[in-house]
């Protein structure tokens, strides 16, 4: 391994003598930048070829990151795009998701200031799916895509480095959680019985990114079963855990990522999203007393607050606080993913 | 060889920053009808913007020609043109026959 002494030829542009991989690991890891894992080194040809894909002025930012206030530009999202190995068109899509993230109902600050393992995942809607090779088959939160694995990085070096999210002085999370290091995932539109989620949230365009922050996906699975509400108590009762922070921050959402069988299921049964969420609405529930033997302090609705203690409550106030979308390949396992409560899900048209 | 790279973190915000505008979508949308003056195009106009209202869940908000003294062959007056941009985000309208 060489020594490469980097020089700071201006603000944003280091010379660097050893172009070896073994030496800018090492290089990236000195400055305290990347999330453990090699990484391609931004060049100013491939950050160019990147931004070649969106339109607009290069230094114009999309999002102000919490907690260091870093300005995300389409250039400083370009440049760590290709630190995390995106092909060059992926960059509308990142530039989405970290849209996304600055809007103020995400709450990215106590996202990231919080002891929570809450990670921003990115779901990939429409026609981009296909076009960019997103895997949203079998393995949908799994390794060995392209597209899936490199997006969700690079959403994660967007946020250690220009968010400044480092554990410790920028993210307080007490465990983390793998999803950390990169959380993107791909609605099976093709195998879905419903409107692509995007389009059903009210965002009419070819192609958007809806970002939850959450907790890793929580598994359940149902082989037998040929009737949606024995599917969806497996569902509910998942989500009817103490251990969740949706348990006593009522405003919480939850996204129900069904795979095709079940949600196949659910459709010749007639059910579409809504009446899924119905059900888990109302099947999703403890004691009113069993919370509160549980919880010294409960951030509820006021309406729950008034319950009788043998009445029945919700692992959130409203249902239109859970979600649901279709992803995932053969079988009939899918999972909810809880989010970290004091925050709301964005969906935006993908930039171009 | 001295190759160069770019530093990944960025400059901090220095006070309020103006961010780029997002890209746009009709969701929502209030939608104008000009009509052109053209025998039919006011319904036809209608009844596509009647579709588009109901896809979208948007809103026909106006419906108006090009002005009181104009007609197909003349160009719309500043003032119809002012108030629709104004009124509405999409304003549907034909040329030619």
């Amino acid at each position: 391994m060489g020594d490469n002494a980097a020089v700071e030829s201006d603000d944003e542009i280091l010379e660097i003598v050893d172009q070896s991989p073994e030496a800018l690991y090492e290089l990236f890891e000195q400055r305290g930048w990347g999330d453990g894992l090699p990484m391609v080194p931004p060049t100013s040809q491939r950050v160019e070829e990147a931004l070649g894909n969106v339109d607009g002025d290069p230094e114009e930012p999309v999002a102000v990151l919490s907690p260091r206030g870093g300005v995300a530009t389409r250039r400083a999202v370009a440049v760590n795009a290709v630190l995390a190995g995106c092909r060059p068109e992926y960059l509308p899509v990142v530039l989405t998701t970290i849209r996304a993230l600055g809007q103020q109902q995400v709450n990215l600050r106590g996202v990231n200031a919080t002891t929570h393992p809450a990670a921003p995942l990115s779901i990939v809607h429409g026609e981009v799916v296909e076009q960019l090779g997103f895997n949203s088959g079998l393995g949908a939160f799994g390794p060995g895509n392209r597209a899936n694995a490199t997006v969700g990085r690079a959403i994660r070096l967007v946020l250690l480095h220009v968010g400044g999210a480092r554990p410790g002085p920028g993210d307080a999370s007490t465990q983390g959680q793998p999803s950390k290091y990169t959380y993107c995932v791909a609605e099976n539109s093709e195998e879905s019985p419903w409107e692509p989620y995007h389009r059903w949230a009210g965002v009419d365009s070819p192609s958007a990114v809806t970002v939850h922050c959450g907790e890793n996906p929580h598994n359940f699975h149902d082989m037998e079963s040929d009737g949606i509400e024995r599917i969806l108590d497996k569902a509910a009762s998942t989500m009817a855990t103490f251990g969740v922070n949706n348990a006593c921050i009522s405003g919480g959402e939850w996204f129900i990522c069904l795979c095709p069988e079940h949600a196949a299921v659910a459709d010749s049964a007639g059910w579409g999203r809504e009446e899924v969420a119905d059900y888990l609405f109302a099947h999703a529930r403890r004691p009113a007393s069993e919370f509160r033997s549980q919880f010294d302090r409960l951030a509820w609705a006021d309406w729950m607050k008034d319950a009788e203690d043998e009445e029945l409550l919700p692992m959130t106030q409203e249902v239109t606080n859970i979600k649901v979308f279709v992803t995932g390949g053969a079988g009939k396992h899918s999972c909810v993913i809880p989010s970290w409560g004091m925050t709301r899900s964005v969906t935006l048209p993908v930039e171009s | 060889m001295v190759t160069l790279i770019h530093r990944p973190d960025g400059r901090l915000a220095d006070g309020a920053v103006q961010l780029a505008s997002t890209s746009p979508v009709l969701s929502g949308g209030r939608i104008g009808v000009l009509d052109n003056g053209k025998p039919n195009a006011g319904v036809l106009l209608s009844r596509v913007a009647d579709g588009l209202a109901e896809r979208i869940g948007g809103k026909v908000v106006t419906t108006t020609g090009k002005g009181a003294r104009a007609n197909a062959a003349t160009a719309c007056s500043p003032q119809v043109l002012e108030t629709l941009s104004k009124e509405v985000e999409l304003v549907l309208t034909g040329s030619a026959d």
